[in-house]
Parts: structure tokens; sequence; C-alpha cells
């Protein structure tokens, strides 16, 4: 009778100590242990960091924010010169991370797919080159590679007069590429207004033909129509308005360009090597997204008759977004994080300028770190909401 | 009445075996259609392009001895050849790239260290050779002590050389272990009972009698190793591909068992526990690495009580390992949802409780359903660990970059980058590869 008398102790009758056998007594005293544990190493790290404080004679508090900051930054978008405060130095990080990670997720997700499909490409040859794009760029490091891009091919780019032109208007030289600038006239605004006029009246017709088709049977070409929706009546309104943009071309004057934009050559590197990196990771998740429509659901759709062109665009792009989308979006993630990055070859993102420039100069180092890793952690706490709203959309609905 | 009806005596016969020729392959799978063609065209013409370009950079153009770059333009230039890749330069930085600036008389300890891990982790590959949880054990617990002590040297204390004791004589034990088994068969205390004439004894008395001679041969091995000693060597010097792989390694030799910790506190059914994991993990990985590393090396100073000072090498290490745990233990959460809640059922119906629950019936099965992933996550992370370059350590990816900067090597660039990719490549590459091996010997169920 084994386990009659190993089970006895769990009724917590058996003697003094019976009481440790229960499971309900038990798991109080582990979680008292581990907040016992946690409450105590944060009041010894905390008593500890304020002895440190005292001892250096640093103070703390977020009053530095508002000081100013005695450096200067190569490339930001809001205007800042030397003299500004913390605060500010800290929107110009936020920004350029902003800048180069969204510009990076919308090349990468455009080469993620190109790549996934030729993957899965009939020809042999084709899908072999992708296979190696992603085998070669997956397995050497993005650090490597983002110097790589610097080192071995923005800084060693012509000098600015021998600047390498793209149908003379933007340059490509050792300090960057320089662009047309645009500049918005007063009545700019309405091309804008027009524009979202003209996301509203597409929704509404696509519901319109949705309700129709259901009600009816007739199909409404939406596509043609919305996009002739969105391209005309922006147009109409900008020239209604008499074309209130104008271009500012940056213009070679001595031994620089003027006016125009300029974007620097570490700001080039990390958005080629981030996109290129990255879309090796995506190609692999579209063409696994692909793959996992099972081949029934081609053959059904082509058994009801549907031409192959519909079947892509009805039954499978459909049912392959549903797992592509979550990996594509902890894409974006893994893009923004690796963005910081940009420290290692001097782009003013928010790392290399808040956590690092403006560090060592107020040595607020608590202050700094907290912030730094906020503002990642909101970034990445908005992402996966994103992501969850769209997983609980998309989700089979079992019945 | 044949019990097995063969071919002939249905009259069917097999599928023909389908014979695909030469030029109908090629038809099929390069030529099949107009834009096809193209396609195929474009893509002939990109790898001729490719190839041809690295091959002559990098192998008929290339120069192989020269005393600085200058030299290597020259010997190109009397060649009469367009400049190709100078590999003089990495030729001549190679220790550099290997062992940093790590003194160049001790360079024998970092082999020999890297041999000794060699000889400790054969034996899991012998299929012949058993105990192997127990020898992937003594790798993970003794190795770091014995290899730590190699590579920074210097006095010892009683605990360090109790440990590099221990491992001395688990090291020993396991080779000859290793030898009896592939020779006989049998196992070394299989083997040292009968040696000794102890087979008679009971099997208590035999572990007693073994135990006895296990403290033996530490008393001995304890007595001859406080003879020796070998120099100090600062961290400040250890640097190049040797320090990768220690931080890396450090960290793969974590985050395993730390990431198991931190995925089972997050399922864990106590809600304090699951909440402290829970956020644990969550703020570690929603942040970059670089980030957590700066946080390291400027906070944790702070942290610690005054007049103790860490060293920016152990900053890093338990940065990596933290961060590592984090990520490992998302994988492995990933395996432990796999999981079939039968499987938690019957262990419970069993009377087995949470620990032989978690480490006889779950674990099992789920590191089998995790191995790609955990391997994923290797890779991660020795490609992480050049990150540890930006923070001022010298490791590989930082020996690589000061190539350019040396006087003779001026503006060497992409011949060290490209000796690093193909470094980094056959590494992460292999490991990859492994997975995938591994993976279809363990089957994990799934083929059944």
């Amino acid at each position: 009778m084994a386990t009659a008398d190993r089970a006895a102790p769990r009724k917590g009758s058996g003697g003094g100590l019976g009481f440790l056998y229960d499971e309900r007594v038990r798991s109080v005293v582990y979680q008292v242990i581990c907040a016992g544990v946690f409450g105590w190493l944060v009041w010894y790290l905390f008593t500890n960091t304020s002895r440190n404080l005292d001892a250096r004679g640093m103070s703390s508090g977020f009053g530095f924010l508002f000081t100013t900051a005695g450096f200067n930054t190569d490339f930001s978008l809001i205007p800042y010169a030397a003299g500004g405060t913390y605060l500010r130095v800290f929107v110009v990080g936020i920004l350029n991370t902003l800048l180069v990670s969204v510009l990076s997720i919308i090349a990468t997700t455009i080469l993620g797919f190109v790549i996934g499909v030729l993957r899965l490409s009939s020809n042999w040859l084709i899908a072999r080159l992708a296979l190696a794009y992603v085998e070669i760029i997956r397995n050497v490091p993005l650090l490597l590679q983002i110097v790589f891009w610097y080192v071995g091919v923005f800084a060693l780019l012509p000098r600015v007069k021998q600047s390498i032109g793209v149908l003379d208007i933007s340059f490509l030289n050792n300090r960057g590429m320089f662009m047309p600038a645009p500049v918005f006239g007063d009545l700019f605004w309405a091309t804008v207004v027009a524009f979202f006029l003209a996301i509203v009246i597409a929704v509404g017709i696509k519901r319109w033909a949705r309700r129709r088709q259901e009600l009816t049977g007739q199909q409404f070409p939406v596509f043609i129509v919305s996009l002739a929706i969105y391209v005309f009546l922006p147009l109409i309104v900008f020239f209604a308005r008499g074309s209130p943009l104008t271009w500012d071309v940056p213009l070679l004057q001595g031994f620089n360009f003027q006016g125009g934009m300029r974007l620097p050559p570490a700001f080039l590197a990390l958005f080629v090597a981030l996109s290129i990196y990255h879309a090796s990771h995506l190609a692999e998740a579209v063409r696994a997204g692909i793959l996992s429509v099972s081949k029934g659901q081609t053959e059904a759709a082509s058994s009801l008759g549907l031409p192959p062109g519909k079947t892509m665009k009805l039954i499978i792009i459909p049912q392959a977004m549903r797992a592509i989308v979550p990996p594509l979006i902890s894409n974006c993630m893994n893009v923004v994080k690796n963005s910081s990055l940009a420290v290692a070859i001097g782009y003013s993102d928010i790392v290399a300028l808040f956590m690092q420039t403006a560090l060592n100069q107020s040595g607020y180092a608590i202050e700094i770190v907290a912030m730094t890793m906020g503002f990642y952690f909101v970034i990445s706490v908005s992402i996966s909401a994103v992501l969850n709203v769209y997983n609980k959309r998309v989700q089979i609905k079992e019945r | 009445m044949t019990a097995i009806a063969s071919d002939q005596d249905t009259g069917q016969k097999k599928a023909p075996k389908i014979q695909i020729s030469v030029l109908s392959w090629l038809r099929e799978n390069l030529f099949s259609t107009w834009y096809n063609v193209v396609f195929t065209v474009i893509g002939i013409y990109i790898v001729y392009a490719v190839i041809t370009a690295l091959w002559d950079w990098g192998f008929v153009n290339a120069v192989w001895e020269a005393k600085d770059r200058r030299d290597c333009f020259n010997i190109n230039k009397a060649r009469g050849q367009p400049p190709g890749a100078c590999w003089a330069g990495v030729t001549t930085w190679m220790t550099n790239f290997m062992y940093g600036r790590y003194p160049r008389t001790e360079l024998w300890r970092i082999d020999l260290g890297g041999i000794l891990l060699a000889i400790w982790m054969a034996p899991i590959w012998l299929p012949r050779v058993k105990g192997k949880i127990i020898i992937a054990f003594s790798v993970v617990f003794l190795y770091p002590f014995l290899a730590g002590y190699l590579f920074s040297g210097g006095e010892r204390g009683v605990f360090m050389q109790v440990m590099v004791s221990a491992a001395i004589v688990m090291l020993t034990a396991i080779v000859v272990h290793s030898l009896i088994s592939l020779i006989t068969g049998r196992t070394l205390p299989a083997l040292l009972v009968s040696a000794l004439g102890l087979a008679a004894l009971s099997e208590k008395m035999q572990r007693n009698a073994l135990l006895a001679l296990a403290a033996l041969a530490f008393a001995l091995v304890f007595w001859w190793q406080s003879g020796w000693l070998v120099p100090e060597v600062n961290w400040v010097n250890w640097g190049g591909l040797f320090l990768t792989l220690v931080i890396s390694g450090i960290g793969i030799a974590f985050a395993l068992p730390g990431g198991i910790t931190l995925a089972l506190g997050r399922r864990s059914k106590l809600p304090v526990v699951r909440v402290l994991s829970t956020g644990f993990i969550e703020i570690f990985r929603s942040v970059p690495l670089i980030t957590v590393l700066f946080m390291a090396t400027t906070m944790f100073p702070l942290f610690l009580p005054e007049g103790f000072i860490l060293n920016k090498l152990v900053q890093v290490i338990v940065a990596v390992c933290l961060f590592n745990a984090c990520y490992m233990a998302e994988t492995v959460r990933a395996g432990l949802q796999a999981i079939p809640k039968g499987q938690y059922e019957a262990a419970h119906a069993m009377g087995l409780g949470y620990w032989q629950m978690m480490g006889f019936v779950v674990m099992p099965q789920a590191l089998k359903y995790m191995i790609p992933n955990i391997v994923g996550s290797f890779i991660g992370l020795l490609k992480d660990t050049t990150l540890v370059s930006i923070i001022g350590l010298f490791d590989f990816l930082s020996m690589l970059r000061a190539v350019s900067q040396d006087v003779p090597w001026r503006g060497l660039h992409y011949e060290p980058i490209m000796f690093g990719a193909v470094v980094f490549f056959i590494l992460c590459a292999s490991m990859s590869k492994y997975s995938r091996h591994l993976e279809i010997k363990l089957g994990g169920g799934a083929n059944r």
C-alpha cells in the first residue's frame, strides 16, 4: 500500500510538519519567498544606488532635461543646434530612429515579399539564388554588415566635386545623399484633405459594392474605381489650387551642395543593411506562409472554376497572410530594435545621441537609461497591441 | 493461398520510374515559359558576374605576401593587374583576430582550453559511451572553472583550487571511461569494480569504494595542482574570436537553464511568480541588446555596494546572460505549449509531483520540439556578441575593424570584413545544419 502511505501526509494530518505538504500552504509560502526576495533585491539596489550617488556627489531627477546640451548633431529632422535642451536631444534621437526604422520597414517588406516568392519560383535557378541570398545574409551578423556598408561602400564614395548624379537632381558622395526637398505652398493642405476624402469615398464604395453583390450577385470593379479616385481627386484639387508645391533642388556651390535635403552616409549604410538583413528573415516567413496553405485549397478553387489569378487573390493570399502577418510585425519590431546599432557607425539615433553622447555629457545615467528603454518599451507594446488586434480579427472562427 | 499478394499474382505493375533527360529537366525547370527564360538569363548573368568578380578580386589578383598595403598595390602594378584583395594584411593580423592582445607567449593556454573542451565533449557524440547526461552536466558546471583559470591565471584561492582539481579528475575519468567504453563496451565503474575484485560486495559497498577511490584521485590531483601556477593575464588583453566565443559560450551555457526557469515561472500557477517572470521577460525582450549593454556598463557600478568593482567583461557577460535567458524563455514556452494537455494530466494521474512531471514527462518531449528554435537562439546569440565591440571590448569584430587603423594597412576595409563574414558564416551555417540533422534524428515523434 505504498501509494496510500505517500498520499497520507498530503491531507495535512500527518503530524507536526504535515501542513507543509498542503498544496495551498506551499503555494502561499513559495509566493511569499519570491515576493520577499524580489522586494529585498529592489531595496538593496535602491539603497546602494542612492549611497553611490551621494558618495560621488551626483544629483538625480529629470530637471537636467531642461538644461542646455553642449553638443551638436550632424543630422536632425527638426531644427537643432548646440545649446538646445536635453529634451530636444531626446526628441531628435527618437525622430532619427523612427525615420530610419520606417524607411527600412517599407524597403524590407517589399524586398522580403519578393525574395520569399522567388524562393518558391518554379524556376530552379531563381529559387536557388533566393536561397543563397537568405542563407548568406542570415548567417552573417548584422553589425558586420552595417560596418561593411558604412566603411566599405558609403564612406568610400567620391568627393563632393565628383558626385554621382542621378538625373541631375540627386547626388551621392562621401557626405551622403543630396536630394530635392519639397517646399509646400500655402494651399497644399487642400491636397492632403482631398487625399483623406478619397480614402473615405473608396471605403464607402467598397462597402456599397459588397452589399450590392450580396443582394444581387452583381460585381462592381472596386479596385479600378478606387484607384482612380485615389489618383485623380488629389490631383484635381492640386492643380485647381495652382500647384502649390515646388522642389528645392540641391546645387553645387563651392565645396558643398546648397539647398535640398541631405541623408548622411551612416544613415544610408544603416538603411541598406537593415533592409537587406531583415528581408532575409521576412522571406522565410513569407515562404512558410504560402506553403502553409494546403494544396487542397488550390484544387478546390480550380474545381469551382476560378482562374489562377483569382485563386491567388481570393483563396491563397488571404489565408497565407494569416500566417505571414505575425512574423511580419515582429520583424518590424526587430527593425526598430536593430536600428540601435546605428551607434557603431555614428548615425545620431536615440542610442547614439541620447544614451551615449548625452549620458557622457550629463552623467544622469539612471534617468537616461530609463528614458531610452522606456521609448523602446512603448514602441514594442504598441506594436504587439496592433498584432493582437489583427490576430483577433483573422483568427479562424471555429464553429 | 499466398500470404502476401505479390505483383505477379494480381497482375498489377509498379508505377514506371519517371525518366527525366537533362534536356527535359532544363525545359521544365529553367525555360518553361517566356518569362522563365528571361529570369534564367538574368539569373545566369548575376551568378556569372558575382562569381567572376569575387574570383578575380579574391584569387586571381590577390596578393598573399606583402609588408604593407602600398606593397600590395605595387605588386599588382608590377604584375600588370588591377588591384585585388590584399590578403597579406589579414594573414599578418591573424593572431590578433584569433586571440586579441593576449600575451603571445601564453597563447598555448587558449589552445589547450579549446582542446580540453573538445576532448570533454567528444564522448557526447560517441554512440557507445554511456552516461552522456553526466558528461554534459560536467561540461557546463566544471569546465568553466578549469578554462577560466587557464585563461586568466594568477594566484588561485581555495575554492578555485578545489574546482580546478575536481574538473581535472572529472576530465580524466571521462577520457578513461570513454576509451574503455570504445574498446570493451563496459563502463569505467563496472571495470573498476571487477578489476579491484569488489564484485562480491553489496552495491552500497561498491559505491562507497568507488567514492573513496574518487576522493583519493581528487587528493592526488589537489596536491599536484598546488605546485603549478600560470602567470596572470588581465581580461583587458582578452580579445579576438577567443573573446567572442567565451562570451557567447557562457551566454549559451546560461541561457538554457535560465530560460527554462523563467519559462516555468511564466507558466506557473502562482500569481506572484508568474507576474515577476512575465515582467522580467517582457522588459528585456522589448529593448535592444545594446541598451542593455549600456545599462550594464553605466548602472551596475551604481547598483553594487561601494568599493565593489565589477570589471567590464563581467558586466557584459551578466547582461548577455540575462538578455538571452529572456529570449530562450519564450522559445521554451513555445515548446511547452506544444505539449498536449493530456501529458500533464497523465503525469498528475500517475502521482508525479511538479518537478517530476516537468523533468521526466514534459521537458524531454518539449526539448525535442524546441531544438531548431534553441539552436536558432544560439546562432542569434553568437551573432549578437559582436555588439560588445560597441562598448569597447576588443572582440573579433573590433579586431577586424582595427586593421584599417594600423599604419601599414591603413584603409584596408574589405579584406578583414570578408574574412570575418566567412568565419561567422561557417560557424552559424554549421550550427544550423547540425540542428536540422538533430531534428531529423530525434524526429520529435512527428514522423510516426
